[in-house]
Formats: structure tokens, C-alpha cells, sequence
């Protein structure tokens, strides 16, 4: 086989395997309230299922991409929120409900220290990025005349996540935004094994900020529903 | 000459690598952080708080099979949630040396908290596909009268989750872990020491 033999062969089987990120996401509006300019928002893992756990990583890429840009929002570092409010947000106290907050908010203490840190939205995020399948097989050799792999091995990712956003002014459940990215890597071994890796997690953490940005700074126009897409 | 001078030099690079694998072999992690005071109403009593030696030196020992020899050193980390948390939770927190108070301390002090960390466990990951470290801890918390009488004795459980492809490494993930762990503990006694019964009774005798 010439080289260039086999790079056809791994660009069909690439595309014969499908490989990518299919992604849907359903943003839901309650009200028509917008962060005005002096508002922060925060984004807070939900840390009290015992079977998974919002990873630290897909906080702080939320967080960063909601922060960053030319019209990047205020945003309450997570862990500094959580200090400020100890223990009240600790994951056996952390409110459940938008009434349980209500009911922490009636602690002048608490109400006070809300209102310093300027917070105006609090986005509670749930939800993991879990391996849902495996499959396939890469076998490696060596000897005198050389060392290759051959094989196909293929792996698929599902990161779904919730964001849940609370009005910390009105108290009120703002609404929620669902993300639902999965993502398919294979990795081919023509003698050198060639990883062609979706990235799901990083898809949902660009999807989820794009539609958080939008569900903050737009009263109207805003227009929930479900999206499907494919890429 | 210049054998036993390369001779010298190779027993030398053999020392510095097998220390460097053998403290490789036996991680010690020191569990250091700021605690946050907790945002409670202080409750109108004066208390001493009697921090043992055993806890200010907490050390954990664990062989995990396959892996290492782990020290937890949670001393600090005691001395520094400890202070912390009892500050704001009464009207005054003094430290005292020992039970039963002198009469001239026993007039100004109610009660005397005398904190005990009982148990420690934690759960290192061995295969790749684990993601987290977790860590579990009781506390035993005394309430005494300053004659050393014991009110009550009420244990608080506290368990902390860190990932470990995040944090990077298991010491780091471990040191975590135990800190979310201890301000569970923290968060338990913050919100729940006054509703405790034999407590609360007591509160309303004062």
C-alpha cells in the first residue's frame, strides 16, 4: 500500500464511522428580566447527587466564556460566592428549590450579603459528560522489521447538562436551558494509530454559553425552543 | 581512576533516584486552606474551646495495595477550621488549656466545646476509568460545663468529592477532597449545633 493509499482509507473510514457531535439544546424563558449594567451573575454546581457531579472544569469554562469577550458579563467567581454565604451553599444546605432560597433570602444576614456581591442571577449547572459506549480494538506488535498497529477503536461521549436560572431580585425561577451534546471518536491504527476525537464537553460548555449570554442580555425576541443540529 | 571516579558519580545518581522514587512512593500531603467563618446568628452564650493535641497533630496513615504509603497531616487544617467556625457562632470563643475551668474562668465562661476528629477514610481511584477521590470524616463535638461535666456528645460526618483529571494529581485531589469534606463538618455544626436537644435544653437554661 503507497501512502497515499492509506490516507484515503482513513478519510473514508472517518466518514464512514460517522465520526462527530450531534447536539440539542431547549432554552426555556419565564420572564423578560436582562441583567442590567451593574449586575453579576454566578454559576454554581449542583454537588449533591451521590451518583455524579458537575465537573469543576466544565464550571470554570462556562464561567470564563460568559466572562470573556468584548461583551463579557459580570460574573461572581463560584468559590468566593460560596465563602461569602458559608455555609449556606455547601451541598447538604445548598437550596433546592427557588422557595427554599426564598426562605434563606428572609436572613437579613444573608439578604445582606446577596445584595453586597451584586449577584443578580444565580445559574445552578447539573449535569456530567459520561462515556455511554465503547468498542472495537487496536493490536500493536514489534519485531526485527518494525513495530505497527492495526485495528479500530471507537468511543462515545454524552455531556448533558441543565442550567437552571434563579432571579435573585424578583425571586423567581428565570427558566432553564438543557444541553444535550454527543460525541462520537474513533481511532484508527494503519500501523500508527490515529486519534480522531470529538470533544462534546467543550461543544456543550460553547453551546451553553452562547445560549446563557443570549437568555441574560435579551428581553425579548428570545425564542425558546428545542434545536437540533448536527456537525 | 577514572573508573572509580564514574563509579562515584553512577552511585550517586542511583541515591538521588531511588530517594526521589522512594518519597515518589510515600506521599505527604498537607492539608492546608482558608476556611470561611460561617454567616450564623451568634448564640448568646460565652464559650471556651479546647483544641486537643491529637487534633492540632491530626496524622492519617494508609498503605493503598498497588500504589503508596499516604500521610494526610490534617492539624492545620483543624486548628484553622476550628478557629474559624466557632468565632461567630457565640457571643465570645475563648481557648482554654484544660477541663475542669479554674473558678476564675468559670465565671466567665458557659460551656466548653472540645472538638475530637475520630475518623478518617478515603478512596484513591486504581483504575484509569475512576474519576474522583473521595474522602470521609467524623468529628465527635463535646459540650462541657466548665466543671467538666460532659452535656452532650454529637457526631457530625462530612464527605468530600475532588476530580482527579482536573486537579491534576492524587495529592492534590486528596487535599481537596478532605477540605470540601471538612467544610461539610463545618456547614453541619454551623447550622445545626443549636437544634441538637441536649443543647438546645441547655441553651435554655442559661
Amino acid at each position: 500500500m503507497t501512502p497515499r493509499t492509506y490516507l484515503l482509507a482513513l478519510i473514508s473510514l472517518s466518514i464512514l464511522c460517522g465520526c462527530g457531535v450531534t447536539s440539542r439544546l431547549e432554552p426555556y424563558k419565564q420572564t423578560n428580566a436582562v441583567l442590567d449594567e451593574d449586575d453579576r451573575i454566578v454559576i454554581l454546581p449542583r454537588r449533591h447527587h451521590a451518583s455524579h457531579e458537575t465537573e469543576v472544569g466544565f464550571v470554570d469554562c462556562v464561567s470564563n466564556g460568559l466572562a470573556q469577550g468584548s461583551e463579557g458579563l459580570g460574573v461572581y467567581i463560584s468559590t468566593a460566592f460560596e465563602d461569602r454565604l458559608y455555609p449556606w451553599f455547601e451541598p447538604s444546605t445548598a437550596p433546592l428549590s427557588i422557595d427554599d432560597f426564598s426562605e434563606l433570602m428572609e436572613n437579613p444576614d444573608i439578604h445582606e450579603q446577596v445584595r453586597l456581591s451584586k449577584v443578580r442571577f444565580i445559574i445552578w449547572l447539573d449535569g456530567s459528560t459520561d462515556r455511554v459506549a465503547a468498542g472495537g480494538g487496536i493490536s500493536c506488535a514489534a519485531g526485527v522489521a518494525g513495530a505497527g498497529c492495526m485495528g479500530l477503536a471507537w468511543w462515545e461521549d454524552d455531556a448533558r447538562y441543565d442550567a437552571t436560572i434563579w432571579d435573585v431580585r424578583d425571586l423567581s425561577s428565570a427558566g432553564t436551558i438543557y444541553a444535550d451534546y454527543n460525541g462520537r471518536s474513533v481511532m484508527p491504527a494503519l500501523i500508527v494509530p490515529i486519534p480522531l476525537i470529538a470533544r462534546p464537553q467543550a461543544q456543550a460548555c460553547r453551546g451553553l454559553t452562547d445560549q446563557l449570554k443570549q437568555f441574560l442580555t435579551t428581553p425579548e425576541g428570545y425564542e425558546p425552543g428545542p434545536e437540533l443540529s448536527a456537525n | 581512576m577514572q573508573i572509580r571516579a564514574y563509579s562515584r558519580q553512577v552511585r550517586l545518581l542511583l541515591g538521588i533516584l531511588g530517594s526521589y522514587l522512594l518519597s515518589g512512593c510515600a506521599p505527604v500531603i498537607l492539608v492546608s486552606t482558608d476556611f470561611p467563618q460561617p454567616l450564623v446568628e451568634p448564640l448568646p452564650v460565652r464559650m471556651g474551646l479546647l483544641l486537643g493535641e491529637e487534633l492540632l497533630a491530626y496524622e492519617y496513615r494508609e498503605q493503598i495495595p498497588q500504589q503508596a504509603t499516604y500521610t494526610i497531616q490534617i492539624g492545620n487544617a483543624n486548628a484553622s477550621m476550628m478557629n474559624r467556625l466557632f468565632q461567630p457562632m457565640f457571643a465570645s470563643v475563648e481557648p482554654v488549656d484544660d477541663l475542669p475551668l479554674a473558678q476564675v474562668d468559670s465565671s466567665r465562661i458557659d460551656g466548653v466545646l472540645s472538638p475530637e476528629l475520630d475518623r478518617y477514610e478515603f478512596d484513591v481511584p486504581i483504575g484509569q476509568n475512576d474519576e474522583f477521590v473521595e474522602v470521609w470524616m467524623q468529628y465527635l463535638l463535646r459540650l462541657y460545663e466548665p466543671n467538666g461535666e460532659l452535656i452532650t456528645e454529637w457526631p457530625i460526618s462530612g464527605y468530600g468529592k475532588a476530580e482527579l483529571r482536573n486537579t491534576g494529581n492524587r495529592i492534590s485531589a486528596i487535599s481537596r477532597a478532605t477540605v470540601l469534606a471538612m467544610r461539610e463538618v463545618g456547614a453541619v455544626i454551623a447550622t445545626g449545633f443549636a437544634e441538637q436537644p441536649e443543647v438546645e435544653y441547655w441553651l435554655q437554661e442559661r
